[in-house]
């Protein structure tokens, strides 16, 4: 199954990751390429036994507990203000982006 | 001067002098004033542990507090962990010290080391080939004589291939043996630490050391560590060996086949029952693990934003999510964003159930057939660890799906949890190949067992050529 250019565009955006045209047109075959590849697993039958044994890892119950950091943050945040991280101005929400 | 001061000195000449001769670039960071330091600063209760005064490769994705950990990635240049991995704390309270961090691809994606944003390691028995990925640093470590020992990190055969590549063990235990806390995450359900040694007891012992239950890591089983690796069994009588036709295809590369064919004898000299079995899905394998690995990796590298920590690119940003972007597409490499979009594809509306829920399907048949040949009274499988010897630089660089086929007979045991390793077994006009043994879920014993007993009957021939 190919993979358009215009669908590599929307998953980069989905991903958050830029992708000038070059790129997106070498993506295009090569995603494309596997894509094709890992579509074979369409042919195996879907039992319900497969669906009850998927969840392949078992967790035991997670108990938090304190993790002290053993650097501070001010040794690895790229900017930190009175303790907060500081990003750019977070922008304007495009039309149904907020929905 | 203590003996484990002398000792890392030693180290230290070892290193600076392959590296001077041979170019190998097997550690991204090391110094010889940090192999002192620490081996200066060592207790005396750490100089009777079971690695007093051992230095141990570390992969670069895998945390300690004396280097960077930067997984290969230009986004992760410089930074330095502020928490370190249980498996690092482990083995420096047996006394180790880390040597340095090792060249591996770019956040453990890749077969041959070279998506290394820092450039590749160079496999010691012929440099003008790879030595295998993605803990390829650490398999020339160890290969090449700079250290005894080392870790790696397997999210789909990434110890064993370089260990079979570079003619070394490499060992991936079964899921939950070794915590995962302070391994910088690829695909959750698959990532495990492995270990290295020159021989199939030197890679157990350091398995041992870092295996066990850890409260950090919720995944890891609630067993006490392994127990330090016997002498080698003299015999294997009562033991059951299944070979898997699948992983013996027509088209075998003929010398890993006779490599094979002759580890198969020695295991039935040893006594060992040899019984050929099948597990029907092992071709499903690549397809399955090339969508779970990338959805999880997808979700795992969100992480990297630019916003806490990491490189961040911000100048000219209008706004966060152009910071994000612009972050995210120059600090990661290519097939990092190759497999961060594959795996955002494959889990995006309307192709879930498709791709994603359908791998997890197939993974639940192909965990089933390993389970199947276990019951039937099979004690491990016998297989190559690799369809070929080491590939050339440049060979499978410009096809990601050839390059993921270097996986074939490893990434199962990652799908279905259960432990592998890979021993040499012979070499091909001069490359190394290796045989893989393949245990029940929490079988290291039986395999570590058997591992010993084919490499002491194999002797020398694991070094010379089988044809």
């Amino acid at each position: 199954m190919g993979v358009s250019r215009e669908e590599i565009r929307r998953i980069a955006e989905l991903a958050e990751l830029e992708v000038d045209d070059r790129l997106a047109a070498e993506l295009e075959g090569q995603l494309s390429r596997i894509l094709d590849y890992v579509a074979q697993l369409g042919e195996l039958p879907r039992d319900a036994e497969d669906e009850a044994d998927a969840r392949a890892v078992r967790l035991r119950r997670d108990e938090p507990s304190a993790d002290p950091l053993l650097r501070p943050i001010s040794s690895f945040a790229p900017e930190l203000r009175r303790d907060l991280f500081v990003v750019p101005k977070l922008g304007e929400l495009a039309q149904g982006e907020d929905e | 001067m203590s003996d484990v001061v002398a000792a890392a000195r030693a180290t230290a000449r070892r290193i600076a002098d392959l590296e001077a001769r041979h170019g190998l670039h097997a550690f991204l960071e090391w110094s010889e004033d940090s192999l002192v330091r620490q081996a200066s600063a060592l207790t005396d209760a750490q100089r009777a542990g079971p690695l007093a005064g051992q230095a141990v490769a570390v992969k670069a994705n895998i945390a300690d507090l004396e280097h960077t950990t930067n997984c290969g990635s230009r986004i992760l240049e410089g930074w330095r962990s502020p928490f370190e991995a249980t498996a690092v704390r482990r083995m420096r309270e047996a006394g180790a010290i880390v040597a340095g961090k090792t060249a591996c691809d770019e956040f453990a994606m890749g077969s041959s080391t070279e998506h290394c944003a820092f450039g590749p390691a160079r496999n010691p028995v012929d440099p003008a080939r790879v030595p295998g990925g993605s803990s390829g640093g650490s398999a020339v470590a160890v290969a090449s004589g700079m250290t005894d020992y080392a870790l790696g990190s397997e999210t789909g055969g990434s110890v064993r291939q370089p260990a079979a590549f570079c003619g070394v063990v490499g060992i991936k235990p079964t899921y939950g043996r070794v915590s995962r806390y302070g391994l910088v995450a690829f695909g959750s359900s698959l990532d495990q630490i492995g270990t290295f040694g020159r021989d199939v007891a030197a890679a157990a012992r350091l398995l041992a050391v870092i295996s066990g239950r850890d409260d950090r890591d919720a995944t890891t089983l609630d067993r006490v560590p392994l127990g330090e690796p016997g002498p080698a069994p003299r015999s294997l009588a009562g033991t059951v060996i299944g070979v898997p036709r699948e992983y013996f295809p027509e088209g075998l590369h003929p010398g890993v086949r006779a490599a094979c064919d002759r580890a198969i004898a020695r295991l039935r000299d040893l006594g060992a029952e040899l019984r050929e079995v099948a597990l029907p899905h092992t071709r499903y394998a690549i397809p399955t693990y090339y969508i779970i690995a990338p959805a999880e990796a997808s979700s795992n590298l969100a992480r990297y934003d630019g916003v806490r920590y990491g490189l961040r690119e911000a100048d000219g940003a209008a706004n966060v999510r152009e910071m994000y972007r612009r972050t995210r597409g120059r600090g990661f490499g290519p097939e990092v964003r190759r497999r961060i979009l594959l795996g955002t594809y494959v889990l995006s509306a309307g192709y879930y159930d498709a791709y994603y829920a359908q791998a997890q399907r197939a993974r639940a048949r192909i965990a089933r057939d390993f389970a199947a040949v276990f019951a039937s009274g099979v004690h491990a499988l016998f297989t190559p660890t690799t369809p070929t010897p080491a590939f050339r630089f440049g060979e499978n660089l410009s096809d990601p799906l050839s390059m993921y086929l270097a996986d074939i007979f490893t990434a199962t045991a990652n799908l279905a949890l259960v432990p592998a390793l890979s021993l040499p077994i012979g070499r091909d006009q001069g490359l190394p190949i290796g045989g893989q043994l393949i245990g029940p879920h929490e079988g290291e014993f039986t395999i570590i067992r058997i591992a010993q007993a084919l490499e002491a009957a194999l002797g020398g021939e694991a070094r010379e050529e089988v044809r």
